[in-house]
């Protein structure tokens, strides 16, 4: 493992450095709480001074749009997510362990949907559902269109955290008669486990809040990004801010949660250095 | 163990096995991504008439592409835009990542994790907040306005504030990228090199910077792409002067419904990128790059 080379006499690299990392942060963070603090504020278009009031939470669970926009947004990404993490694992299992003629090929295939911007396969699987197949909008084509780039990214996760995976633990279960479902559910699972779980959450996160895909394969079904772009026109709802102020409560919790377990060292979520 | 392992290795069953595990990934691909792209390639030969398609056979669109300066002008501004994002993030995501790889510790994932957690809040959120921070009756502008200070004009509506706001959108991907690739570099390397007398500057040209090369380039691809099809972010941070390829794009298959031409644009967006990415790929040299991780 790498992170623990020798401490060095001159500390000054690293400091520089963790400070370019908290100013990246805090670019990162300040619309964040901007939204946060406007969530809270009387008036969203112009928060100064500052004057607060909940209405904006009173309105949010008072409008039924927001929550079947969060249904659905939330029906995406787990479905994507799925998708992508199952096909993904399996992939990258195929591509990692068994040799084959073919790998360079089925890794480009894979990796594919990298290259190809949001707009585009929006557009292009609009076109083909709507022209060919004479589909109109639906959530299916939505969690498909969404697990394209989400099956992408969670094998280039995958990929980087199994390289170092040793098969001959399997391998060992497999001459002791296990069959390979039962030695992928007590042997790989158990041990790759965290790089799956941080696949799922990227898929997630991408199929969560994707608009152009979404949009485009959706029609008239609303999901938070196509009700925050709808509304963009007449200016933003005051919910929206509300709804994403609790989302982003939610992962400073679980990112807290994270920070403790990793301290104490219960779990280890995959890191295996001192 | 390893030995009774191999003797039970049999060839064909394991070719079979590859088949029946990257099998899904493959046929998922090709029918949900590079079917319908080679669809929107079919209708882009047809013709568009107040909202049908009509499938004869022409070069129109094509041939409206070519003459029409308004789409050149879009197409470059795209590019221009999306290669000076990707220099941007390329230099300010490397020290990041090194800084987690080397320095994160234990809480690695979790420095990683929380680039990615901006994420959870919408695209048009986000932007809507960059606006809040930096626009004309933004909190900074207004605050320069009280103490009686001139404005910071540069980001209003500007170029340079959809530069921004790329910028903003997808260093969290290029960081993550390049992290992924130092994480399985194997920084003994450094040490070796020098014990054998080489100077930080010179083992970073010579072994970490060449060795990471594949997912630097990952990171590239990854901000280049979207921020050349970018059609949200230069609507609402570019002003008037700053309508891009995307934006353009999105339009042929919302408002105006000239399907066809936007299959076109699409295409011509899809080919600029292949020759980005081909360009990319001469630069990787499979022998050199890749993971060094020693196995466990």
């Amino acid at each position: 493992m790498s992170s623990a080379g020798p401490v060095r006499a001159i500390p000054l690299g690293p400091v520089i450095l963790g400070a370019l990392l908290a100013i990246l942060y805090v670019f990162l963070y300040a619309p964040i709480l901007y939204v946060i603090y406007t969530s809270v504020s009387a008036d969203i278009v112009w928060p100064f001074p500052p004057a607060f009031s909940l209405q904006s939470y009173a309105d949010l669970f008072d409008s039924s749009l927001y929550g079947a926009a969060m249904g659905n947004s939330l029906i995406i990404g787990f479905g994507s997510a799925t998708l992508s993490t199952v096909l993904a694992t399996a992939a990258g299992i195929g591509l990692l362990r068994h040799r084959s003629r073919r790998r360079g090929l089925a890794l480009l295939v894979l990796l594919a949907p990298l290259f190809v911007a949001d707009l585009l396969i929006g557009i292009s699987t609009l076109a083909f559902n709507a022209r060919v197949l004479g589909l109109p909008g639906n959530m299916y084509s939505a969690i498909a269109g969404n697990a394209i780039q989400g099956t992408s990214f969670a094998l280039l996760i995958i990929l980087s955290q199994l390289v170092r995976y040793d098969w001959q633990m399997d391998e060992a279960a497999m001459v002791f008669g296990a069959g390979p479902v039962r030695c992928f559910l007590e042997i790989t699972l158990p041990t790759i486990w965290p790089c799956l779980l941080g696949a799922f959450l990227i898929a997630f996160i991408l199929g969560f809040n994707n608009l152009e895909i979404s949009f485009y394969n959706l029609g008239a079904i609303p999901t938070l990004p196509s009700v925050a772009w709808g509304s963009l026109r007449f200016g933003l709802g005051p919910e929206l801010f509300a709804l994403a102020a609790l989302t982003n409560g939610l992962v400073f919790t679980v990112f807290a949660v994270m920070y403790g377990l990793m301290r104490s060292g219960i779990v280890r979520f995959g890191y295996r250095g001192r | 163990m390893a030995a009774i392992a191999q003797t039970l290795r049999v060839r064909p069953r394991r070719d079979f096995r590859f088949a029946w595990l990257v099998g899904p990934g493959v046929a998922f691909i090709v029918v949900a991504l590079l079917v319908p792209l080679l669809a929107i390639v079919v209708f882009s030969f047809w013709r568009t008439e107040s909202y049908e398609l009509y499938a004869d056979w022409n070069l129109g669109n094509y041939r409206t592409l070519l003459t029409e300066p308004a789409y050149h002008i879009f197409l470059a501004r795209s590019f221009i835009g999306a290669v000076a994002v990707s220099a941007i993030c390329l230099i300010y995501a490397w020290p990041v990542a090194y800084f987690i790889a080397r320095y994160g510790g234990r809480y690695r994932l979790l420095l990683v994790l929380m680039l990615a957690a901006p994420f959870f809040t919408g695209v048009i959120l986000r932007i809507t907040a960059l606006q809040g921070l930096f626009g004309p009756v933004g909190l900074i502008n207004m605050t320069l306005g009280e103490l009686g200070l001139p404005l910071l004009t540069a980001l209003m509506y500007t170029q340079l504030a959809a530069v921004v706001g790329h910028v903003y959108l997808f260093m969290p991907f290029m960081v993550t990228a390049v992290y992924l690739s130092l994480v399985n570099f194997d920084f003994e390397l450094l040490e070796v090199a020098k014990i054998n007398g080489a100077r930080p500057w010179r083992a970073f040209v010579e072994i970490t910077w060449p060795l990471n090369w594949i997912g630097t380039a990952i990171g590239l691809v990854l901000v280049f792409i979207p921020c050349l099809a970018s059609a949200v972010t230069p609507r609402f941070l570019g002003g008037p002067d700053a309508t891009s390829f995307g934006m353009s794009l999105a339009q042929q298959f919302g408002e105006t419904g000239t399907w066809a031409l936007g299959s076109a644009m699409g295409v011509v967006l899809f080919g600029v990128s292949c020759l980005a990415i081909l360009g990319m790929s001469y630069t990787i040299n499979l022998r050199r790059g890749g993971f060094t991780g020693t196995r466990a």
